[in-house]
């Protein structure tokens, strides 16, 4: 027969506290765990509630907007594109009887405005007393147009050269801004052109360009150019602008 | 082989669980802090106790992804798997301590029934490490963190079910009664229930702020088309704004494609390259290269759904090769997509095309940022495609979910 076992009595109180000790850290690391569950989604729920003191912001997308957009160009943009008949209604323009009563200012301040735009822009040029655009004017128009990036608007101001009469040079300088329009029209299928494009014509009466103008891009840059022939032309540019 | 003495098995399992415990509330922590709707760094690291920090995409995308929790179409970002890890852990902690407490008198049924359990985590972890590599392709630290606690878990719980065998002649083991271990059994499904039921009956109500998050004022672009991206059975009208390059993108698709959302969307896709090559509302490119690869989308037609998950599938490289400049950039394209394809990208009614999608994008002075999803007119909140998408759909889109 065997003698039965008897535990030693330090090891019997173990037993209690074993269970004890298990049962207590239990409720401590889950009911720590459940408070923290609780404090953490109550906490997002208030934050969810409450508007931030300070939201992140959030760049939006829009066209373009440059350092030269200053009031008083965005002046003259916009009375182009708006009170000139564009934007939606016919198409007319601006002759210079209108850029003089919207503008308000000088010849050289008027050209000053465009200053920026020379890396932006370029000077198609045509021949004395023509309208007709050559391959190269073609060319550099097509280069400019599809250069569009985030602006919204192409410029367009026609010349006529300083040499011959008034009415005739208004003339001339009208069917020049309108050989620019239409070869857009054709080479860029684009229904809403018209509400992109803003046309100035101007005769040898205003904002007429010194030699200094020579030096921009033009569709002539292998040809001799002086004040006469850089205002044979038409200055064609999108402009980085927000109305 | 420690003897019945040892006190290794507990003090590892106390470890363990310590860990586990740890690395099971920084993941649901970094979880519940989502539900202000807000941007939070994420815990993603193998050093317990370690900070957020934004540094953290693995994290971030088993958080987005469908596996991580459970109930997403009835909860916003729905319960997190985490959560059954803390509650599992603090029972271990719990049971480890009372091992502990017994030392070498521990009853038999405690360490098998230890032994047993224990392996549960490294279950669950094996299947969750599965799908991290085979589906995400990517393994989050903090995950780790808790696979680590596991695989320690087990080994202690192998160690106790050992060391239950044996017994020291001074010091016989206490006896339990054969009830115990169901009743063990009962406390550890409940205590891994329990933090769980506490966060599903405290989170908040977002469907509120679902619908805050603006409308398009332009619905169709001008003079243009958008690419459309074939689906098999396209039901609700979805515009997407969407970068090749971009990694959220990216990730954004394949969600779209794990939850079996992507086939009942009629997709309208708007390219959006961040890259200030043809991107003027960015100062420098945060994808250089994505111009290129945008328009090569473009020149997809029919086949541009293909175009597009192939710049998915190919990001890592595409992006390298667009560092790089366009010339790379053009070579891999024509490699897998052939002549064709580089002289339509090459073609100036194509960078047309891609100035009409960015203007449309300035038209409807949408955010800077991708991807970006409107159903029909209405905006879904950046959270909302992420966190929260199945809830979201659910609630704006229910059709597509069923």
């Amino acid at each position: 027969m065997t003698q039965p076992f008897n535990p030693p009595p330090v090891a019997a109180s173990k037993v209690p506290a074993a269970g004890l000790a298990g049962l207590a850290s239990g409720a401590v690391f889950v009911l720590g765990s459940l408070l923290a569950v609780r404090l953490w989604v109550s906490g997002a729920a208030e934050r969810l509630t409450t508007p931030e003191a300070e939201k992140p912001k959030v760049a939006v997308a829009d066209q373009s907007e440059v350092g030269y957009c200053t009031p008083q160009f965005k002046q003259v943009l916009e009375r182009v594109l708006h009170s000139c008949g564009l934007g939606g209604e016919t198409r007319r323009g601006c002759q210079p009887a209108d850029v003089k009563t919207f503008a308000s200012i000088s010849d050289e301040d008027f050209n000053a405005l465009f200053t920026p735009l020379k890396d932006r822009g370029a000077v198609v040029m045509f021949d004395e007393g023509e309208d007709k655009l050559d391959e190269q004017a073609k060319k550099l128009l097509e280069d400019k147009w599809f250069a569009r990036r985030g602006a919204r608007y192409f410029f367009v101001v026609a010349r006529a050269s300083k040499t011959g009469n008034q009415a005739k040079n208004r003339a001339l300088s009208h069917r020049r801004a309108n050989s620019v329009m239409f070869h857009l029209n054709e080479v860029a299928s684009d229904p809403e052109i018209e509400s992109k494009v803003g046309l100035l014509w101007l005769g040898n009466e205003f904002a007429q360009l010194s030699k200094d103008y020579c030096s921009w891009p033009n569709s002539r840059g292998d040809l001799k150019c002086d004040e006469e022939a850089i205002n044979r032309s038409a200055f064609v540019s999108w402009v980085d602008c927000r109305l | 082989m420690p003897g019945p003495k040892s006190k290794l098995p507990a003090i590892l399992s106390l470890v363990a669980a310590l860990l586990g415990l740890l690395f099971a509330s920084n993941s649901t922590l970094d979880y519940a802090k989502h539900l202000d709707r807000r941007l939070h760094d994420v815990h993603c690291s193998f050093i317990p106790g370690a900070p957020a920090t934004s540094e953290a995409e693995a994290c971030r995308v088993a958080m987005y992804s469908p596996y991580s929790a459970f109930f997403k179409e009835r909860y916003w970002g729905g319960i997190p798997i985490s959560l059954f890890a803390l509650g599992a852990f603090a029972f271990y902690a719990a049971f480890a301590v009372y091992l502990l407490v017994y030392g070498s008198r521990a009853p038999k049924r405690a360490l098998r029934f230890f032994g047993v359990v224990s392996v549960a985590p490294l279950v669950v972890s094996l299947i969750m490490f599965t799908i991290s590599v085979t589906r995400l392709g990517t393994v989050c630290k903090t995950c780790v963190g808790i696979y680590i606690s596991s695989i320690l878990l087990a080994v202690a719980g192998v160690m106790a079910l050992l060391s239950s065998a044996e017994e020291a002649q001074d010091e016989p083991r206490a006896v339990v009664g054969p009830a115990l271990p169901l009743i063990w059994l009962v406390a550890l499904g409940a205590t891994a229930l329990m933090p769980a039921l506490v966060y599903a009956s405290s989170v908040p109500d977002e469907r509120p702020y679902l619908t805050k998050c603006g409308e398009l004022k332009v619905p169709k672009i001008k003079n243009d088309e958008f690419v459309k991206v074939t689906t098999s059975r396209p039901i609700q009208p979805t515009l997407l704004f969407e970068d090749p390059l971009c990694p959220t993108c990216k990730a954004f698709h394949e969600r779209m494609v794990a939850e079996n959302i992507i086939e009942k969307l009629d997709i309208d896709l708007a390219l959006f390259p961040l890259d200030n090559e043809c991107n003027w509302m960015l100062d420098q490119a945060l994808h250089p290269g994505a111009c290129i690869v945008s328009k090569a989308v473009l020149c997809g037609g029919v086949q541009a759904r293909a175009v597009l998950e192939w710049a998915y599938e190919e990001q890592e490289y595409l992006a390298r090769a667009g560092k790089q400049g366009p010339n790379v950039l053009r070579a891999a394209i024509k490699q897998r997509w052939g002549d064709v394809m580089l002289k339509c990208v090459d073609d100036r009614k194509t960078e047309t095309r891609l100035n009409n999608h960015l203007h449309y994008a300035s038209d409807n002075n949408i955010p800077v940022s991708t991807p970006q999803m409107y159903l029909g007119t209405r905006r879904v909140c950046d959270e909302d495609t992420d966190l929260g998408l199945r809830f979201t759909l659910g609630q704006l889109a229910p059709e597509v979910l069923k």
